[in-house]
């Protein structure tokens, strides 16, 4: 992060003995990822869409360069000057004194769009007047803004890539620390037309500007560096309103110190129960539901950490300061007093306003600039509303990283959404960070819904783990005496034990009742479908018997009728039968038997 | 208007009347400008038959005076007089595309 000075060479120290020397960019922590800067004499290629930063890139090395001494030249196609100048004067930079001193040089240059073309031309112009102010300067450093606009007016592949090696060329002999940056289409078209500039430059980094889950982010990737080493990763960086500033992502890494000594928490029971009190350097974790007092136990701490005259910057993502100090008033707490005097700062955020790479970069900057005893992040939990999954993860565990390093107290606070909150806690992947953990819930109690306190983890420490009422009152919080539940004195884990063992039975118990009443639903079951067999059997029997003595009775009535038939007109009735039987078997086959 | 080589300016000027300026800008010793040029005094007898000034800038001795016309490109003719002012690149080649562009068609 520090700001080393540009524009001298360097003999690369930082890793990987390379002897090609380097000049110092200049731009935070891009040194870091190049191992030491851009290549002396040699020309760096800056590739990225539209609004991903190049030119500012380009306009950061010169200005530093500039500033000590190391006179630049800056050329776009794609701005007037007048308007380079208004924008850089917006990140805090003054090109004009630096112009008036012959240390910087800007270069509007424009291609007449309404030229006409007759015949072939080069950029022997171009050259001419850099080669001109180069000497004049003494510049060894030049930055070629939107080099792809310049090109368009060769509207000829072959053309463009001629002109280009002839720039390139001229850059080498001249030996000039040259950085060219060139536009690339989102679908990398654009890119296809100008890849030959990848083997061409000495360096490539290409930018990155997208969002992911509506938080921008921006990133640069170093592609290669002809003869040295450098960061591969992709590297997030922010712009913010002094410059660049890439922070390494590769970086994060435990640097455990040793916990400091113990100070008072700002209730003088809850340092009993803690056994003196929260300790220096330490991360401290205060987890509850919405309403549990989290910020008003958070704010007992900074009272009482200004009253002793040290620095508190409080972070907060939830409410406005105005909104926090009105609100504290109500418990008895004025954090007036202490913003008076400047031992409390409070910096508010909307966690969705920028990435968490920015959000990181501010709180770094605040505690460099404030150089506070004690940090307060208020909510951990509104950080995963900063983008990515990893957001969260990547600003706690790197801010708390800074702050130990610098051995810097962070209070967390997190609002958690479930009762069986101390879950909660092992989801975030930063418990190893935490030192300490107190834990705030409601606990209803004959219909009454009581706060609850209880110090579940604390390291180097014995605490106290068992839950304990607290109240809010109007003047400040109250930690009461170890809560005495229906059945007699709750003690921490061993009432927990109990009532995992007695859930457990019970469970046990209830399993077993289904299960036996499944057994007997299912032996019923069983014994009635063998019922429903065997009726259904004897009803089929029956049906059977019924059948035939019906057709017993049937076969008994004809053979009345018949009888009654054949005594009646028997004639008749075989003259009927006669004559079916003669027709059957066929008229011809009849007559010629007769 | 060329405070580092007023030779250039000298050599380069024919004064022959007031109202047409054209001015060449090139690199010495490119074989483009020197068609450029070559192109450029052919059209001038065939073509330029009113009073006209022309002014020969080599940009490798004065390069002022290309940063003060924005010439990024060689060669390059400017029509500063009468406006609107006219720029074209090239080596002048396309005899009919110079004339149109100078108004001379």
């Amino acid at each position: 992060m520090a700001k080393r000075t540009p524009g001298k060479e360097t003999k690369n120290t930082t890793t990987k003995a390379s002897e090609l020397p380097k000049v110092v960019t200049g731009i935070a922590g891009l040194d870091d990822v190049l191992y030491g800067g851009f290549p002396v004499g040699r020309t760096t290629l800056l590739n990225g869409g539209p609004g991903t930063g190049k030119s500012i890139f380009g306009m950061e090395f010169l200005y530093r360069g500039a500033i000590n001494d190391e006179p630049g030249i800056f050329v776009t196609f794609e701005e007037r000057a007048e308007a380079v100048r208004e924008n850089t004067l917006a990140l805090g930079w003054d090109l004009a004194p630096l112009e008036k001193e012959g240390k910087f040089f800007l270069f509007g240059a424009h291609v007449d769009p309404q030229a006409a073309i007759s015949g072939d031309f080069n950029v022997k112009g171009l050259l001419a007047i850099v080669e001109g102010k180069a000497k004049s300067m003494g510049a060894r450093h030049i930055v070629i803004d939107a080099l792809d606009v310049l090109m368009r007016v060769f509207d000829n592949p072959v053309r463009e890539r001629n002109e280009l090696y002839a720039l390139h060329d001229w850059l080498n002999d001249h030996e000039m620390t040259a950085v060219l940056t060139v536009k690339t289409s989102a679908g990398g078209d654009i890119m296809s037309r100008y890849e030959f500039l990848d083997y061409m430059a000495d360096c490539v980094i290409q930018l990155d500007h997208r969002a992911v889950e509506q938080v921008s982010t921006r990133r640069l990737r170093v592609i290669k560096y002809r003869g040295s080493d450098f960061i591969h990763n992709e590297c997030p960086f922010v712009i913010t309103g002094n410059g660049i500033s890439i922070i390494p992502i590769s970086a994060v890494e435990l640097r455990h110190k040793a916990l400091g000594p113990k100070m008072p928490t700002g209730h003088p029971r809850l340092d009993t129960i803690m056994d003196g009190g929260y300790r220096r350097a330490s991360t401290i974790l205060i987890s509850g539901t919405a309403g549990t007092g989290k910020t008003t136990l958070a704010n007992t701490f900074v009272v009482a950490a200004c009253e002793r005259g040290e620095k508190v910057l409080y972070i907060n993502f939830e409410e406005s300061q105005e909104a926090m100090v009105s609100g504290m008033l109500s418990p008895g707490i004025d954090l007036r007093p202490v913003l008076r005097d400047g031992k409390l700062r409070v910096m508010t955020a909307m966690p969705e306003a920028m990435g968490a790479e920015e959000h990181l970069f501010q709180a770094l900057r605040s505690i460099e600039a404030f150089q506070p005893d004690h940090v307060v992040v208020d909510a951990m939990s509104s950080c995963r509303r900063m983008g990515t999954k990893q957001a969260d993860y990547e600003y706690l565990m790197r801010l708390a990283n800074a702050c130990k390093e610098k051995g810097i107290t962070v209070l967390l606070t997190n609002q958690t959404t479930g009762f069986r909150n101390e879950d909660e806690i092992t989801g975030i992947d930063i418990s190893s960070m935490i030192d300490t953990v107190i834990i705030l819930r409601f606990v209803e109690i004959g219909g009454e819904l009581n706060r609850m306190l209880m110090v579940l983890k604390s390291r180097g420490q014995n605490a106290a783990s068992q839950y304990r009422e607290y109240v809010i009152t109007d003047h400040g919080i109250d930690v009461l005496d170890v809560y005495i539940g229906g059945g007699g004195v709750l003690t921490g884990t061993a009432r927990q034990e109990q009532e995992a063992k007695e859930a457990f039975e019970a469970r046990r118990k209830r399993v077993e009742i289904e299960l036996r009443e499944h057994d007997i639903k299912r032996k019923r079951a069983e014994m009635e479908a063998e019922i429903a067999r065997q009726r259904a059997e004897l009803e089929t029997a029956e049906a059977e018997l019924k059948a035939l003595q019906l057709e017993e009775g049937l076969v008994e009535k004809g053979r009345d009728i018949r009888g009654k038939m054949r005594g009646e007109d028997a004639n008749s009735l075989r003259l009927n039968k006669r004559v079916p039987q003669r027709k059957e078997r066929g008229t011809g086959g009849k007559e010629d038997t007769k | 208007m060329n405070r580092s080589d007023p030779k250039a300016k000298i050599r380069g000027t024919e004064a022959q009347g007031e109202e047409y300026i054209l001015r060449l800008f090139m690199a010495d010793n490119e074989p483009n400008s020197r068609q450029a040029r070559e192109n450029l005094e052919r059209l001038q007898e065939t073509h330029l038959k009113m009073p006209h000034k022309k002014e020969f800038v080599d940009v490798l001795e004065d390069f002022q005076t290309a940063l003060d016309n924005n010439v990024l490109v060689t060669p390059c003719l400017i029509l500063d007089s009468p406006l609107p002012k006219v720029t074209v690149f090239g080596n002048l080649s396309d005899t009919e595309k110079v004339l149109a562009a100078l108004r001379l068609t």
